[in-house]
């Protein structure tokens, strides 16, 4: 990043028709040069665009409100490129448990079915693919709306401080206050399974540290020369927070953003591990977890070819762990990379 | 200081306050479950009989009148440190409470020793080593433990003692695991088989929470490792070992405390998975089944001993911080 500068202060000293402007570095060099400086932040990135790609399906032309989890963006979402099989051939209808007698069920890994099936004859592989889906986009969902709320709440806190400040802190902390996996079950119980209420009160109970960090980030930012100056030309209080504060905190709101989708994905499981019966059926790696509990193979299979004889239920829970490691770990070292990378502060050589 | 610790503890009581509110209108927003299930017990017939008994369940649970007047006797009987009876075990919440806050705080502390072990080695290894080969497998293995979900982990471990080991923790009698207070009674499990049941629970929260707090110990030492009062011991020539230890290491974990004392804080509404999993008569798992029974009684007690029990340890970390760091200073 600051490589052309000496070259420029070099290029000051000699005559003018040395000038020459250092050269930019090309995107493709830039993303090297983040891949040897950071290498598990790029095995992050790579993780969490492995997850966007198993997300990503055929959108089929049926626009309407945008819904959880095939719908998230107003149109739908086909088959995932990386599912082997049609929402229906892998849940029979969309139920857990719809075909249990079926021949397809306990198969071992194959060419057709790559994790084998289920007891219910889901091809697990395509279980896996799909719930991913899910989890990306509660995550994300859950993660707009604490953010949105969060930086509201901690920007206008910050920038007026005195004594609604006080009074928004002190409830924010009685909202920090309450055991955030029991608050997430009892909202949830209070309606119908549905996951966008699911999304809204994982984003709920995110709020408050979203908004702690925003808040503590503003405290110095309303301090900074340039919001005085724009204090000075008659900026309005509005327009400073929007314009002027607000682009300023972006970096450790985006840190917030990345390390919180791992923590809300986490989260989601293990709501759908603890009451599988109050979130809904669509496939989760927290329900796949719940579902086959009892079937978990012994750790660790010591002989690889016969992993979990006798139990291909073993893969399932194998592939749904596997899955929720892989994303949390994705997720947390893409967002360290990228404190390291966003903050000036903080960054080294 | 005294004010401070005033000021503090009125603005506690004011967010003690927010907290019992909520709760409440969270509680009120559908109570038509608990009604239905004890007009279902009633052996009502007909639909007069049963419009008869509703009406007398509405009285009996003081929700036919308005909510305002609910919400005073609530408050009052709180301010009286009266928590009500359970719907289900028909017993006092509060001596219930009592009943199984040992073990959850026993589960808590083990926790966070186990994680305290983990955590300052290899935080402090991670930092010194800043950049290398070790540090960059420490933080991996850091950030993975904080991705294992607990559940996977536990079930894991379980089936592999069971069938390799032929080896399962003991079960024990309902709330004779950890009498509250401590040695209070002579009817528990003994400390053998408590260990038992406690160990393997215990190690698995803490690789977890450890994770947590060797990722902030870490960020801490490298902070420090570069004040002007390290540099100087460097300069005096002290051993490296004295150095780390003595100058970085303890004032690197001053700001730790405070993640310990949040963490302390969470343990008291005892961890719903560890509990579920292992068995174990905690806070967590009565309160998990409290919230699918709509035992509203048990939850308006439980989120109200935890706020408590949170706000009062932050309290006293914010003291004992200041205390410990004398630039520290509250106004």
């Amino acid at each position: 990043m600051q490589t052309g500068e000496p070259q420029a202060q070099a290029g000051a000293l000699a005559t003018p028709a040395d000038w020459t402007l250092p050269k930019r570095p090309s995107v493709a060099a830039n993303i090297w040069k983040f891949i040897r400086r950071k290498p598990l932040g790029a095995f992050g990135m790579l993780i969490v665009l492995t997850m966007i790609a198993m997300t990503v399906g055929a959108p089929k032309a049926d626009f309407g409100t945008p819904k959880l989890p095939n719908r998230p963006l107003g149109f739908e979402l086909g088959k995932p490129f990386m599912a082997r099989f049609e929402a229906n051939d892998v849940f029979r209808g969309g139920e857990r448990n719809a075909l249990v007698g079926s021949i397809d069920r306990f198969l071992e890994p194959s060419a057709k079915h790559w994790l084998g099936t289920d007891r219910g004859g889901h091809d697990t592989y395509s279980v896996m693919v799909y719930a991913a889906r899910r989890s990306l986009f509660i995550g994300l969902w859950a993660l707009t709306f604490a953010t949105i709320v969060g930086c509201t709440i901690g920007v206008l806190s910050a920038y007026f401080r005195g004594w609604s400040d006080t009074l928004v802190q002190r409830f924010m902390d009685s909202l920090q206050a309450f055991p955030a996996l029991l608050l997430l079950i009892m909202i949830i119980s209070l309606f119908e399974p549905n996951l966008t209420i699911m999304a809204v009160a994982l984003g709920f109970v995110g709020v408050t540290s979203v908004q702690r960090i925003v808040r503590g980030v503003v405290l110095s930012t309303r301090e900074e020369p340039y919001v005085e100056a724009a204090r000075v030309i008659g900026a309005r209080d509005l327009r400073i927070m929007g314009f002027h504060i607000l682009p300023n905190i972006m970096a450790p709101v985006i840190v917030v953003f990345s390390i919180g989708l791992g923590s809300v994905i986490l989260a989601e499981a293990a709501l759908a591990f603890i009451v599988p019966e109050r979130v809904p059926s669509d496939p989760s790696w927290g329900i796949m977890l719940a579902v086959t509990r009892q079937y978990v193979p012994p750790f660790p299979p010591f002989l690889p070819f016969t992993l979990f004889e006798g139990s291909p239920e073993g893969y399932h829970t194998l592939a749904a762990g596997g899955a929720i490691v892989l994303a949390v770990l994705g997720f947390n070292l893409a967002g360290d990379a990228l404190r390291d990378v966003l903050d000036p502060r903080l960054r080294v050589g | 200081m005294q004010q401070y610790i005033l000021r503090r503890s009125i603005l506690n009581l004011l967010a003690i306050f927010f907290v019992v509110t909520l709760i409440f209108l969270l509680l009120r927003i559908d109570t038509s479950f608990v009604v239905t299930q004890r007009v279902a017990q009633s052996q009502a017939s007909t639909p007069e009989q049963e419009a008869a008994a509703r009406q007398q369940v509405r009285a009996d649970l003081g929700l036919d009148k308005n909510l305002m007047a609910q919400y005073r006797t609530y408050l009052w009987n709180v301010a009286q440190g009266d928590l009500g009876e359970s719907f289900q075990a028909k017993e006092k919440v509060i001596s219930e409470i009592k009943d199984r806050i040992g073990p959850s705080l026993e589960l808590g502390l083990l926790e966070i020793t186990v994680a305290l072990l983990i955590a300052v080695p290899i935080g402090v290894i991670s930092a010194i080593r800043q950049d290398t080969a070790i540090d960059y497998v420490l933080r991996f293995v850091a950030i993975a433990l904080l991705g294992i979900p607990v559940f996977v982990l536990a079930v894991f471990v379980l089936r592999s003692t069971a069938i390799y080991l032929q080896y399962t923790p003991p079960l024990t009698e309902y709330r004779d695991l950890v009498p509250f207070p401590p040695f209070a009674t002579d009817r528990g499990v003994g400390v053998w088989n408590n260990l038992q049941i406690m160990f393997m629970p215990g190690v698995i929260g803490g690789l977890g929470i450890g994770a947590i707090i060797m990722r902030f110990l870490r960020s801490q030492m490298l902070e420090v490792m570069r004040q002007d009062y390290v540099r100087t011991a460097w300069a005096k020539g002290l051993r490296e070992r004295v150095v780390i230890l003595r100058h970085a290491l303890k004032n690197a974990l001053i700001p730790v405390m405070t993640v310990v004392g949040l963490l302390l804080g969470v343990m008291l509404s005892g961890n719903v998975v560890l509990e579920t999993i292992f068995n174990i008569p905690g806070i967590g798992l009565w309160v998990v089944n409290a919230i699918g029974e709509y035992d509203y009684p048990i939850i308006q007690g439980v989120v109200l001993v935890v706020a408590v029990g949170l706000m009062f340890i932050n309290l006293l970390v914010d003291i004992t911080y200041a205390w410990l760091d004398p630039r520290i200073r509250y106004g």
